[in-house]
């Protein structure tokens, strides 16, 4: 197998054509209103967004930081502005049932013009009903009523004392009421001499009284229904002079409003409540009480007089009580009230016929709001409900407010594993959310984006208030991009990134007093920000220059190869060089991972191994026994050990194990293989290169040096400057790797050879050593097994193999 | 029977007028008088007699076996028994004695309760004196819804031979004046302005002089009862208004703002037949000089 050249610098680095950008600076470039490369979002909104039916809900699932909240917010305001703007909502006093208050819709704008009205009403009842109930008319009137009662009253009693001192009785008054007893001249005769009377006198003077005394009794009890009788009357004159008083401005306002029924139909309830409580409003000392008079006030709930179109909302803070509103209370001498007036709206009711955004983790980090959301969004109406009452922890009595019907599409952007585990945990998310709009990470890099993306980045550039970008800056921004997307053929789309980036590169221009915003500040803040990150990185490399950790770039070694790995610690990776290194020896055919046993190996890890073994196998003893006891080991590995990136390395180096051959270690090795030996992608090349390339820059001079990827990664390079300085000067090779065979050709600078139709490998080459050499250990083995199976056979070989 | 009681624990102060007769018959109205009368006799410094009088017509009335006292508000009859109406009017009037004691001892005056049994109009006229002030609730106990002047009222105010004040209990707070109201030609007129300064001095309320006067009337009196306040140093307020019913009267009183009216048994006002009424429907305390 031929053995692939090494990768030039225009393969390694995927340039930005600077004829492709046709402009001076980013000034002249118009802004893009959305973004580009993001059809399926876009078309995912579009379709959400228009489409009527309940549960077609969107999930906007991306990155944080990839601009998803900018996007949505962006695309739904000019998506809105051509829909209709919601209706206006009122809650009202209700009069049938004081703690259910009603609900009434008005068109947009309405609700402030009925809440003034109200407002006005109210004002004039202070004012008006009082000056009826103190007007001549009324207090001759109930003056009237009032004499006409006493009146009667008086009269009952008077005909009775009338008619006893007609009989020459005497009616007179007790502490407690009356009493009857025969007179004369005006005295009551003393009871000796009345005995004297003969009994005719007497049956006929008690006779009387006993008349008497009944008729003083039936006047005495039609007092009450004397008393209830004016009571009536006089409310029924309240009641007329009320509703003369009242008869202009509510009929006005009837008139003005008769587009409304509802409101219609709440006046004629207020004018009613008006007369039934008429009494209360004659203390003109203090007018009627506030809290009589705030019923008939207006509690514009959803006030849409100055949206224009669709509402959109975002609910930064989506708690329960914001999303569905809540009752307020006020606090009064230490206690607590509320009332219809002090029900407030949530961010449902304000976004009721458009659209609301949520962050996805924040609603699902605050207590209860998911589940009320679900809830709301299930009933298609909004019904407040206080936390204590649905946790049953209060049962005061509440105010409970007509529900409000919903029509709005609630829009929720999180990271994908936040979708996929709702839709996997929760029943009722995919009922609900099933518009799914998934947000691109990268975008194509080809000759079409170069425009567009520079047009991106100007557009950034003046939202957030920075400097112009030349060309070349623009330039080096799309390569960076690139390298942030660990592809040549890509772009970031990573909003947040490429903002900080940008910021930075303005700011560093400011310090550099300039008015544009050229490539060398983009590239300083491209190497402070990796400045800046890079104390753990300076550490470990130290401690491969102190021979701490100990990393050979020079010179041959058998069973030892420069593996490669990638560090991630918070936002920044970087690649590091690793030591593998393997023992062999006649065994069972085993390769022991020593990561795995000492449980530092992960899945994939252990994986790999097994694969490589199996390749083994299959390749140097297709037909016999594979004896073979071999141990892998990452030297000065304490964390863990995952991925299969090593299996390329791992396998040279037991093959060298095997063999005896020593491997160059001026080469770093990274991929993984497959059964067949063939070499795969990996993750982090430009890291893995890097960092081997900052290893080897150690000893003063990069000479020689080198590193071996799979194939397939070539077109995820976008390597530094340095690394390319030295690849320009041929100082440092980068070996695309497509086949095992490729691999240790470089490393040990030997044919590795192809086997022929009987499957044997031709003299002198690699792999002829490796099968002989097998060939050796099983002979080895079973000449051991016979000894061994001689002598009683308790001594195996087992040694090292588990 | 005439019983008689002092508290003498203070000095006699002398007594510039005459003294504060105040008629206790326990009812609700006669406390609210009481204190009405502690105000004026504190003022004055006067003496003060409290009048209980045991109605002749009533232990009489108790003494018939077959007589039922009927409930003036429930009107429900029960038995009326003399035995039971004497324990009564013992607690009436030991808790008069304790009421009359508690308020002026308070204000520091000298009081003595008199207990008479007889007609009480009768009584208390023979207690009275031309220069004393009886103050009296405007009706007893009989108080029957609607209220109007009880008899004792009426027969006081007609034959007393010094000041009446029938105590009502104001309605509202919301008139402040003391008015007097005078004829034009009206003999007695200084007493009742006298009064009315007192009062409106003592209440700390605006004085109103209502004079009753024709067209042809000359001017002169209004003038000299404007002199004669000046000189008492009270801005009051003089006015002139027309003879007419009683029923204008009353209003133009409402319209006045009244809480208390000033009148002279001679004024003409009481020519007309249902003037009585009328005043006892203003519900204010008036006070009626000979």
């Amino acid at each position: 197998m031929a053995v692939p050249a090494a990768l030039t610098e225009s393969q390694i680095y995927h340039r930005c054509p600077p004829e492709k950008l046709d402009f001076e600076t980013t000034e002249t470039l118009e802004d893009l209103d959305l973004p580009f490369g993001q059809d399926r979002v876009l078309r995912a909104l579009e379709f959400g967004a228009s489409m009527a039916a309940s549960g077609f809900n969107l999930f906007v699932l991306g990155p944080t930081g990839a601009g998803k909240h900018e996007l949505v917010k962006r695309f739904l305001a000019s998506h809105a502005a051509a829909k209709p703007v919601p209706p206006d909502w009122c809650h009202l006093f209700n009069f049938q049932q004081s703690d259910k208050p009603g609900a009434i819709e008005l068109p947009p704008g309405d609700g402030r013009t009925f809440r003034s009205d109200m407002d006005d009403l109210v004002g004039e009842l202070k004012t008006a009903v009082p000056a009826t109930f103190e007007s001549e008319e009324y207090q001759s009137r109930i003056q009237e009523l009032q004499e006409e009662v006493n009146r009667r009253q008086q009269k009952g009693l008077l005909v009775i004392q009338e008619e006893a001192n007609a009989n020459n009785i005497a009616m007179v008054s007790t502490p407690a009421g009356f009493s009857f007893a025969p007179m004369r001249n005006g005295e009551v005769i003393e009871p000796e001499e009345y005995e004297t009377f003969s009994n005719e006198e007497k049956e006929l003077v008690e006779a009387k009284v006993e008349d008497l005394q009944q008729k003083l009794q039936q006047a005495i009890q039609q007092v009450p229904r004397l008393r209830k009788e004016v009571r009536e009357r006089v409310h029924q004159l309240n009641e007329e002079m009320v509703q003369l008083t009242l008869g202009g401005p509510i009929g006005e306002l009837r008139e003005k409003w008769a587009h409304v029924p509802a409101v219609v139909a709440h006046l004629d309830a207020v004018r009613e409540d008006i007369v039934e409580h008429a009494e209360a409003f004659q203390d003109n000392e203090k007018g009627a009480p506030t809290g009589l008079l705030n019923r008939y006030r207006v509690n514009l709930l959803v006030d849409n007089a100055e949206t224009l179109g669709a509402p959109v909302v975002y609910e930064d803070l989506p708690t329960h009580q914001h999303l569905s509103g809540q009752i307020e209370h006020r606090a009064r001498q230490g206690n607590l009230y509320t009332d219809f007036t002090l029900i407030r709206a949530g961010s449902l009711h304000r976004a009721n016929g458009g659209y609301l955004i949520l962050d996805a983790r924040r609603i699902l980090t605050q207590p209860l709001a998911w589940e009320s959301l679900k809830r709301i969004l299930f009933s298609g109406e909004i019904r407040i409900e206080s936390l204590e009452r649905l946790y049953g922890l209060a049962t005061t009595v509440s105010q409970q407010p007509e529900p409000i019907p919903l029509n709005v599409k609630v829009v929720l952007l999180g990271d994908r594993m936040l979708y996929y585990l709702l839709a996997h945990y929760d029943p009722d998310f995919l009922d609900l959310f099933k518009v799914e709009a998934d947000f691109e990470d990268d975008l194509d890099r080809d000759d079409s984006s170069y425009t567009l993306y520079a047009r991106m980045i100007a557009t950034m550039a003046r939202a957030s208030g920075l400097k112009v970008l030349d060309k070349a800056a623009v330039a080096r921004v799309i390569e960076h991009a690139s390298r942030l997307a660990s592809d040549q053929k890509k772009l970031t789309a990573h909003d947040r990134v490429l903002r900080d980036l940008l910021a930075e590169a303005d700011h560093w221009a400011c310090q550099d007093n300039q008015s544009l915003i050229s490539a060398e500040h983009v590239q300083q803040a491209i190497d402070e920000r990796e400045y800046r990150a890079s104390r753990i990185r300076e550490r470990s490399l130290e401690q491969i220059r102190r021979g701490v950790m100990m990393i050979a770039t020079e010179g041959a070694q058998v069973g030892q190869v420069n593996g490669l790995s990638v560090m991630q610690i918070g936002a920044t990776r970087f690649g590091q060089p690793a030591r593998i290194t393997a023992t062999a020896r006649p065994g069972k055919g085993q390769v022991v991972d020593i990561e795995r046993e000492a449980k530092l190996g992960g899945p994939i890890h252990s994986k790999a191994v097994m694969i490589l073994s199996r390749f083994l196998a299959n390749r140097y003893a297709p037909m016999g026994e594979l004896s073979l006891s071999a141990s892998l080991a990452f030297e000065q590995s304490y964390g863990g050990v995952e991925g299969d990136s090593a299996s390329v390395a791992e396998t040279c180096v037991l093959l060298s194990a095997i063999t005896g051959v020593p491997l160059k270690q001026s080469l770093a090795v990274t991929g993984s293989m497959n059964q067949h030996g063939e070499v795969q992608a990996v993750g982090g090349v430009n890291e893995k290169v890097e960092g081997f390339f900052n290893v080897c820059a150690l000893s003063g001079r990069v000479d020689g040096q080198g590193v071996l990827l799979p194939a397939s990664n070539v077109e995820h390079l976008m390597l530094n400057e340095q690394v390319r300085e030295a690849v320009r000067e041929e100082r440092f090779s980068v070996y695309p790797i497509s086949h095992i065979d490729q691999a240790i050709e470089l490393l040990i600078g030997m044919k590795a050879g192809v086997p022929d139709a009987d499957g044997i490998y031709p003299e002198n080459t690699f792999n002829r050593l490796v099968a002989d050499r097998l060939a050796e250990f099983a002979e080895v083995s079973k000449k051991h097994d016979d000894d061994t199976s001689g002598s009683g056979g308790n001594r195996g070989d087992n040694n090292g193999d588990h | 029977m005439v019983t008689t009681t002092a508290t003498t624990d203070k000095p006699k102060a002398p007594l510039s007028a005459g003294r504060v007769l105040i008629l206790l018959d326990g009812s609700r109205l006669s406390h609210a008088a009481l204190e009405a009368a502690a105000e004026i006799a504190s003022a004055r410094n006067a003496e003060v007699l409290g009048i209980f009088v045991e109605e002749t017509n009533l232990l009489r009335a108790a003494g018939y076996g077959f007589a039922r006292e009927v409930g003036g508000s429930s009107g429900l009859a029960r038995p009326f028994d003399a035995a039971a109406l004497e324990a009564r009017m013992q607690a009436l009037a030991v808790q008069a004695r304790s009421s009359l004691q508690q308020t002026m001892a308070g204000r520091g005056l000298v009081q003595t309760l008199k207990l008479c049994r007889g007609r009480v109009a009768e009584e208390v006229l023979n207690l009275m004196q031309p220069e004393d002030l009886i103050v009296l609730g405007r009706a007893g106990w009989s108080g029957i819804p609607g209220s109007r002047l009880g008899s004792t009222a009426r027969d006081l105010a007609r034959q007393a031979p010094g000041d009446v004040l029938l105590w009502a209990a104001p309605r509202t707070q919301r008139q402040d004046r003391v008015v007097v109201l005078l004829n034009h030609d009206q003999g007695a007129n200084h007493r009742a302005i006298r009064l009315g300064v007192e009062e409106a001095r003592r209440s700390n309320q605006p004085l109103s002089v209502l004079i009753r006067t024709n067209p042809e009337d000359d001017q002169r009196v209004a003038e000299g009862v404007r002199a004669y306040l000046q000189s008492e140093g009270i801005a009051g307020r003089v006015k002139q208004v027309p003879v007419a019913s009683a029923h204008a009267v009353v209003r133009v009183l409402q319209e006045e703002g009244a809480t208390q009216l000033i009148v002279s048994r001679t004024s003409s006002l009481f020519a007309d037949r249902g003037a009585e009424a009328l005043l006892s429907e203003l519900n204010l305390p008036i006070t009626v000089t000979p």
